[in-house]
């Protein structure tokens, strides 16, 4: 018997080539902006112990120092010392490490693997209930309880933190995930390659999983500013890293009592938490709007 | 449409098992022996000793689950350590402070939102939208903290206008309005973005259903097409995706709560676990899912019975 060419290739359709969304991106100025933003705060995070003008733990004399362009001020502590004569600057610096490294793991690892739950239930009808079920019962503690509830087990930590927020992200992203993979399951793309006889994990992860990336990317790092802030708002309750490690929702905590005479010590991390929220919820609407324009708010 | 409801009610109460599962698993899950963590970290061996019987933490786990789920029910929830009253009283005498929060927060910002979403859906592209939608992002990113402080330090020091601390009786007298209303305005500052942002989407999704423009095509006036036809429509999934913030917005009336020393449920939550009060801790929680559970199935309810699409 002769082979038969088929005239159907299974070969699903390739999103935008990277550099055409990139050109797009960058035609957008906000999203430039944000983007400059977000790699510039992150370097000076990546690089704080070279920036830092001084030890951020290290007490000085100079107690609630205003920042330098105050008339008090001095260009000796640029953003002027907290209640301890710390220098506020290099606090900050170290302070976004910390909160960087919480958004990023609370988003990465809760949003990775509730997409990847997501896909499957998708993927899988038998797997759809027992996975969405589970889901929707995990929803039904909204992130900050659960962080309360495992900082109440386990104690005040980082580790606590980022447990809670990652767990409190598994359920949204597996409900986005799932809705974004049905959509794909139902292409052709998808039967023409089960109708070929390709095998079930090249499929969920040449077909499914490739095709619904950018859109799970895009909620990923929409995510990612709301992990910050319930982090944040955690650790100004007094429920995250312990003191004298520097976090920017426990510094901003630290100065509510000297808020009259010093505000700046409250000031200066909220607004850096701010611009970095910011920043990445501008980042995440123009990444949507060039990755996935189904999600385009209209 | 019975059928949805039934099933929600089903999740519903799976749901308030998993919770009672996890808060039970809490006690578990604490370094070190639970009838000291109970008994308070100064308590002598034979006060730790008579909580671990009378609790019967010394049998095996499905027992303790079941006399904790059998004391639960029984609306036993044990004695805060620090207080030294039972939980559930507690908890009773929070609970009606941060509803009256939850309500004096939504009372304004719903209405301010859905306002401002629809003046922004209603000049679609212009400078007032592009307004009105990157000031809903800055909200969105604004840390609640942060505006607590800024407003405590604005109207409340510096202009002397409204106290910042504590509650001074009920919503309907005037101190009480007075001391609730900064602790109110600060939580609904942080919930109108969401709000605008839905009502925006919601109202231009109605925008271009036919009814509107054969209204339009009536002559009917802008004002009047968008009060009538548009909004009347849009309310609805309006006050069911803004019910579904619910736990963004818990999450803000803690912090909230913390900072202008409401006396609700989420202080309470706080200062147990920082004072590691544990029963009263896990009392709190509980509390809180059950009420965001509840609000979720009303919200999901009350979605099927008003959209006419879900009760095919």
């Amino acid at each position: 018997m002769s082979q038969v060419d088929l005239p159907v290739t299974a070969e699903p359709p390739q999103a935008t080539g990277t550099a055409a969304w990139w050109r797009r991106l960058l035609r957008d100025p906000m999203a430039v902006l944000a983007l400059l933003v977000l790699a510039g705060i992150s370097l000076a995070a990546l690089f704080a112990p070279w920036l830092a003008p001084y030890d951020p733990y290290l007490n000085s004399r100079a107690i609630m120092q205003p920042p330098a362009w105050s008339d008090m001020g001095t260009t000796e502590y640029l953003l002027g010392t907290d209640a301890q004569g710390r220098d506020v600057l290099s606090r900050v610096l170290y302070g976004t490490r910390l909160t960087l490294l919480i958004g990023l793991a609370g988003a990465g690892f809760g949003g990775g693997l509730g997409a990847l739950l997501g896909l499957v239930a998708a993927f899988s009808p038998r797997l759809d209930g027992p996975i969405m079920r589970i889901a929707d019962m995990m929803l039904s503690l909204p992130a900050i309880l659960l962080g309360l509830a495992i900082v109440a087990a386990v104690g005040q930590s980082l580790g606590a933190i980022i447990l809670a927020l990652a767990i409190a992200s598994i359920p949204d992203c597996a409900r986005i995930a799932r809705g974004v993979g049905t959509s794909i399951m139902r292409q052709e793309f998808i039967e023409a390659g089960q109708a070929l006889g390709l095998r079930n994990r090249t499929i969920f992860v040449r077909y499914l999983l490739r095709n619904a990336l950018s859109s799970l990317l895009v909620y990923i790092s929409m995510r990612f500013g709301q992990v910050i802030l319930i982090g944040a708002a955690l650790s100004f309750l007094g429920l995250g890293v312990r003191p004298p490690i520097s976090e920017l929702g426990m510094m901003a905590a630290q100065g509510r009592d000297v808020f009259l005479f010093a505000p700046h010590i409250s000031v200066i991390p909220s607004l850096t938490i701010f611009v970095i929220v910011l920043a990445a919820n501008v980042t995440g609407d123009a990444l949507r709007d060039v990755l996935d324009p189904r999600m385009r708010s209209r | 449409m019975i059928e949805i409801v039934l099933r929600r009610i089903l999740i519903s109460a799976l749901v308030l098992v998993a919770v009672t599962v996890f808060c039970f698993l809490l006690l578990q899950l604490v370094p070190g022996d639970p009838a000291q963590v109970i008994a308070g970290p100064i308590a002598p061996p034979d006060v730790v000793a008579s909580v671990r019987e009378s609790l019967g933490l010394d049998r095996p786990l499905p027992y303790q689950f079941w006399a904790y789920a059998s004391r639960l029910a029984a609306g036993d929830l044990g004695q805060s350590l620090i207080s030294n009253r039972p939980v559930s009283t507690e908890l009773a005498e929070a609970i009606g402070p941060t509803a009256e929060l939850m309500f004096a927060c939504l009372v304004w910002s719903i209405p301010a939102g859905t306002a401002l979403g629809t003046l922004a859906a209603a000049r679609q592209g212009s400078v007032i939208d592009r307004t009105i939608m990157a000031l809903s992002v800055a909200g969105l990113s604004l840390p609640v903290f942060f505006i607590c402080l800024l407003l405590t330090q604005l109207i409340g020091v510096t202009w002397q206008l409204l106290p910042f601390v504590g509650r001074e009786g009920p919503l309907w007298t005037v101190e009480g309005l007075r001391h609730i209303a900064l602790p109110a305005l600060s939580l609904g500052l942080i919930f109108i973005g969401p709000v605008a942002r839905i009502s925006r989407s919601s109202v231009l999704e109605v925008m271009r259903l036919d009814h509107v423009r054969t209204a339009r095509a009536k002559g009917l006036s802008q004002r009047r097409v968008l009060i009538k036809h548009v909004l009347r429509n849009a309310l609805i999934p309006i006050v069911t995706l803004v019910g579904l913030q619910a736990g963004y917005l818990m999450g803000g009336a803690v912090v909230t709560e913390s900072i202008f020393s409401w006396p609700g449920i989420g202080r309470l939550a706080v200062g147990s676990i920082v004072s590691s009060d544990f029963a009263l801790a896990q009392g709190a929680i509980m509390v809180m899912a059950v009420s965001f559970m509840v609000i979720n199935l009303l919200v999901d309810v009350l979605y099927a019975l008003l959209d006419p699409r879900i009760q095919k």
